[in-house]
């Protein structure tokens, strides 16, 4: 939060940028440690679009909250553009309690958010529970089957689980308003869940061990490439790694998915518990290389900056797949409006920056720049695959059993 | 006496025999539906395993995965029950038999390893020993790049015989006190050494001791599920655990009967050792110690053994608690929830319950057993053990089942979670209540009786003050043990419920250690609770 006065002055040209109808930016540029979010007119932007309530506690929260509330910090985060969007100021507030199912332990992450929103709303509290999304989705079809919903909202770290409980028609629609500022390819047709963030797979790879061109721009290659025989590791009990395989066997088909998975381990492959581990692995020279989602390496490197780590994509398979963290409402009597407003917050200009800073995902407004040197999302090669065909997973999980990887 | 008077007499008994009849009938019933209950997981369980196709069944039955995970799990009871005998007899004899400087103090530091719940152990090793942990970490600058993997068996066997072996310590040390001394005097005098006198007369005697806890160090074995899954090492616990939250109902169910196989194995080979023992071995309970050996110059160098011990399961994980409690590590492990006092209290609320409920599940059982005739009256008391020998992770799926498809608006609901504490956790309640009734004088309740108290207020006032430190102390171990336990608290935990144990499990999950501390010593120190309980029962005799 402290390397950002030195693009101030930039973000103050921009134009749009100006104040909201509240003074929101007078007052908040008034404070030291507000200073930021006064030349970056954050909560700027169209006003009154939205039936914005009398100004009350909610609104001074609001205005007392800076963009470093949701701003993440350190070197890869210099020189950023300030996100652009439909500002959290403009919505309705949320007022209430939610109980949120939450997928996956970076899912943790988003708690800081949620306890920012708890902060910006006095009205409003949430009750969560964390377990690996993959886990959470078969829960909750079991708990729809029993008439025995148990959350509001199920926010899961892949598009896979979220189709899951779709299938089993145990979501409800959110409002056209909501997704609205979202691409098409990130919300499901019936608009039963929208993506909030995006992770990409990627290959983290030791800059010392290996030069990038020792690394296949296909994943099907490799299993056979020398560099990197017994010195890669992979996550099988993770969902986005399941994710992963899935899409392969969309794309090369059960034959060739299963030989992939085969010659893998022959190639000495090794296990680890979640793919954090697999990043922090490969910066350490523990592996030469691995199978993670992307913004595992960006969070190893924002707390080493010196490790020789950085990342592969390989072109339109599923080595470069981009998945979605995404939400859906559970279809339960209650709160079903509370949950809505509160996806819409989600996908404000400062949660999303919050995400893009904060757990380096892309971002799912156009408007809010991924981090670092990334490629932007439309740069990257991704495979062409309908997300929701994610969620069969039963084929995949038979494909590793068979090969012994589960 | 007129023949009124004698017929209204007889009518007085037979009124009064059959009324006892009524009460032994309540008593049957209550007692009986208790035990169906604590047995609903497990016949679910068998009952899931009864609708897998039989070409599926066997098909699971015979791949090459299930006979891994078999000859792991007994590979991993094997060696860890092998190396606790190995370490808690020499200790127990160190202790009880020689001139060990300090021997109260050792006595005492051998013990208390069982304080330390594995999966905390685990935790601890992983992070000192681990291919990131301290060790590493502290050889990295003199150029040493890599040190052997703690994971897999090693890590298991390593973690599971440091914080059991004292099961085996404690019974044996119990069994060694109890030996008359005169036996082995008497083999001396025909010439024996030291050593063949231990051979041939302390160690038969001392069999049934060591079988107990090397009994208890199996099951434990068998069933933890914490140590073999951070440890990565496939055992039936932790493939249940996965294959129960994949919904993979076919496979965790034939898991979950390989392993109860197993278990019934265990009790089945422990039950022949102790028989042997028994019939072979001299009992006496004299007085007469066998006198103590003299270590002479080794004295000294013996504390090395008991020294290195306590060193590594003692020192060793609090003392990475302490380390870690300084650190912060957020932005590197990436997310977990912060630390709330709440999930203590979650866990003090969800075993007090557990622990209320089974104290009162117990009387029925304990009182049947004790003061009933015939076989039948102690077969409830038998059911209730079940529970204890089935793993929690068993218990979790079996239970998870159940109220998902039999209950559901009991789903999700604390009194699931207390329920499968119960299931666990009762005959600790059971046994003590039990042993507490008998030693009542069954004649003091006819003496309340007569003096015309109806049967439950003489119970209540004549029979529970005395037998209520049994009770007190019944509670007290299954709220302990309630406390520390992991899968079936994973698998059962209400909504938005975490407590000390599932936070822990999930920030190990998100490797950020630093925040386990608090919550993991918190936990160590409740469970050093436990043993003052377990210790005050006198069953183990530490004070010599």
């Amino acid at each position: 939060m402290t390397n950002d006065d030195s693009t101030c002055g930039d973000r103050s040209e921009r134009p749009g940028t100006r104040s909201s109808r509240r003074g929101f930016l007078a007052t908040s540029g008034v404070a030291a440690a507000g200073a930021l979010a006064g030349c970056t007119g954050l909560f700027g932007g169209d006003s009154g679009d939205y039936g914005a309530p009398d100004y009350d506690a909610a609104d001074a929260a609001m205005e007392a909250m800076a963009l470093s509330e949701f701003q993440g910090s350190g070197a890869i985060l210099e020189g950023r553009p300030a996100p652009g969007g439909r500002s959290m100021e403009d919505l309705p507030n949320l007022s209430g309690e939610l109980s949120i199912y939450l997928g996956g332990g970076e899912g943790g992450l988003y708690l800081q958010l949620f306890d920012v929103l708890e902060e910006v709303y006095p009205e409003f509290s949430y009750r969560s529970q964390s377990k690996p999304s993959s886990e959470l989705a078969l829960q909750i079809a079991d708990e729809a089957q029993a008439g025995q919903l148990q959350a509001d909202l199920f926010i899961s770290i892949g598009a896979g689980s979220l189709g899951t409980v779709v299938e089993e028609n145990a979501t409800r629609p959110l409002t056209e308003e909501t997704v609205e500022p979202v691409p098409e390819a990130f919300v499901q047709p019936d608009r039963n869940w929208v993506g909030i963030a995006g992770r990409a797979r990627a290959v983290p790879y030791n800059t010392e061990q290996l030069d990038e061109s020792d690394l296949p721009d296909s994943v099907m290659e490799f299993p056979d490439a020398d560099p990197l025989q017994s010195a890669t590791g992979w996550a099988p009990t993770y969902g986005a790694f399941q994710d992963f395989i899935t899409a392969m066997r969309l794309q090369e088909g059960e034959d060739a998915t299963l030989q992939w998975l085969e010659d893998m381990q022959a190639a000495g492959i090794q296990s680890y518990d979640n793919e954090f581990l697999i990043s922090d692995a490969v910066s350490t020279g523990e592996l030469a290389a691995g199978f993670a989602n992307h913004y595992y390496a960006l969070r190893v490197l924002n707390g080493s900056p010196d490790r020789p780590l950085d990342l592969h994509f390989t072109r339109g398979d599923a080595g470069s797949l981009v998945n979605v963290s995404g939400a859906a409402l559970l279809d339960r009597d209650e709160n079903a409006g509370l949950a809505d407003v509160f996806v819409r917050h989600l996908l404000s200009a400062e949660a999303q920056e919050f995400f893009a800073t904060r757990t380096y995902a892309y971002p799912m407004l156009p408007g809010v720049q991924p981090v670092g040197d990334l490629p932007t999302i439309d740069e990257l090669e991704t495979p062409d695959i309908d997300l929701t065909e994610l969620a069969n997973t039963g084929p995949t999980t038979d494909l590793l059993t068979e090969a012994g990887v589960l | 006496m007129s023949v009124s008077d004698r017929i209204d007499a007889a009518s007085r008994r037979l009124k009064r025999r059959s009324r006892g009849d009524v009460q032994t009938l309540v008593l049957a019933l209550l007692a009986g539906s208790v035990a169906v209950a604590v047995l609903t997981p497990l016949l679910w369980v068998l009952n899931s395993a009864r609708s897998v196709p039989l070409d599926r069944f066997f098909d699971i039955l015979f791949r090459q995965t299930t006979l891994d995970i078999f000859l792991n799990t007994v590979v991993l009871v094997v060696a860890v029950t092998a190396l606790s005998v190995l370490i808690g007899v020499p200790l127990a004899v160190l202790t009880a038999q020689t001139d060990l400087p300090f021997r109260r103090l050792f006595t005492v530091l051998a013990a208390l390893p069982l304080v330390v719940p594995s999966y905390i152990g685990a935790f601890a090793f992983v992070s000192a020993f681990g291919p990131r942990g301290e060790l590493a970490d502290a050889l990295a600058p003199l150029g040493v790049e890599q040190i052997p993997s703690i994971y897999g068996l090693v890590g298991s066997v390593i973690v599971l015989t440091l914080f059991t072996y004292p099961y085996v310590f404690l019974t044996t040390r119990a069994s060694l006190l109890s030996i008359d001394g005169r036996t082995v005097e008497a083999a001396r005098t025909l010439n024996h050494t030291r050593l063949e006198a231990f051979r041939r007369v302390t160690l038969p005697q001392l069999k049934p001791g060591i079988a107990a806890g090397a009994l208890l160090v199996a099951l434990y074995t068998l069933s933890d599920f914490g140590t073999p899954a951070i440890m990565q090492f496939d055992v039936f616990t932790r493939i249940i655990y996965v294959r129960t939250t994949a919904r993979q109902v076919d496979f965790a169910s034939i898991f979950s009967i390989l392993l109860v196989a197993l278990t019934v194995v265990i009790l089945l080979a422990e039950s022949r050792i102790e028989r042997g023992g028994e019939t072979s071995a001299y009992v006496n309970r004299g007085t007469d110690r066998p006198g103590v050996v003299r270590l002479g110059r080794w004295r000294w160098v013996a504390t090395l053994f008991p020294l290195a011990v306590a060193a590594l399961a003692l020192a060793l994980p609090p003392a990475i608690l302490f380390a870690w409690l300084g650190r912060s590590t957020p932005e590197l492990a990436g997310a977990a929830v912060d630390f709330q006092w709440e999930f203590a209290w979650n866990s003090v609320t969800a075993s007090a319950l557990a622990a209320g409920a089974s104290v009162l599940a117990a009387l029925p059982l304990a009182y049947l057993s004790a003061r009933g005739d015939g076989r039948l009256s102690s077969l409830p008391e038998r059911a209730s053990y079940v529970g204890y020998a089935v793993p929690g992770v068993v218990v979790g799926f079996g239970l998870l089942s159940v109220a998902l498809n039999a209950t559901p608006f009991l789903y999700g609901s604390l009194a699931v979670l207390v329920f499968a504490y119960v299931v666990r956790f009762l005959p600790q309640a059971v046994g003590t209540t039990r042993s507490s009734i008998l030693q009542v004088d069954p004649q003091l309740l006819e003496a309340a009786r007569t003096l015309g108290k109806p049967p439950l207020v003489a119970f209540r006032t004549v029979v529970l003050p005395l037998v209520m430190p049994g009770i007190v102390a019944g509670a007290a171990l299954v709220f302990l043990t309630s406390m520390k336990e992991l899968a079936a608290t994973l698998l059962l935990r209400p909504f938005g419920f975490e407590t000390l144990v599932t936070y822990i499990w999930q920030v190990q999950e998100a490797a950020a250690y630093g925040q386990a501390a608090v919550p993991a010593l918190v936990l160590i120190g409740i469970s050093a609770l436990s043993m003052l309980v377990i210790l005050g029962r006198e069953r183990y005799d530490v004070k010599e």
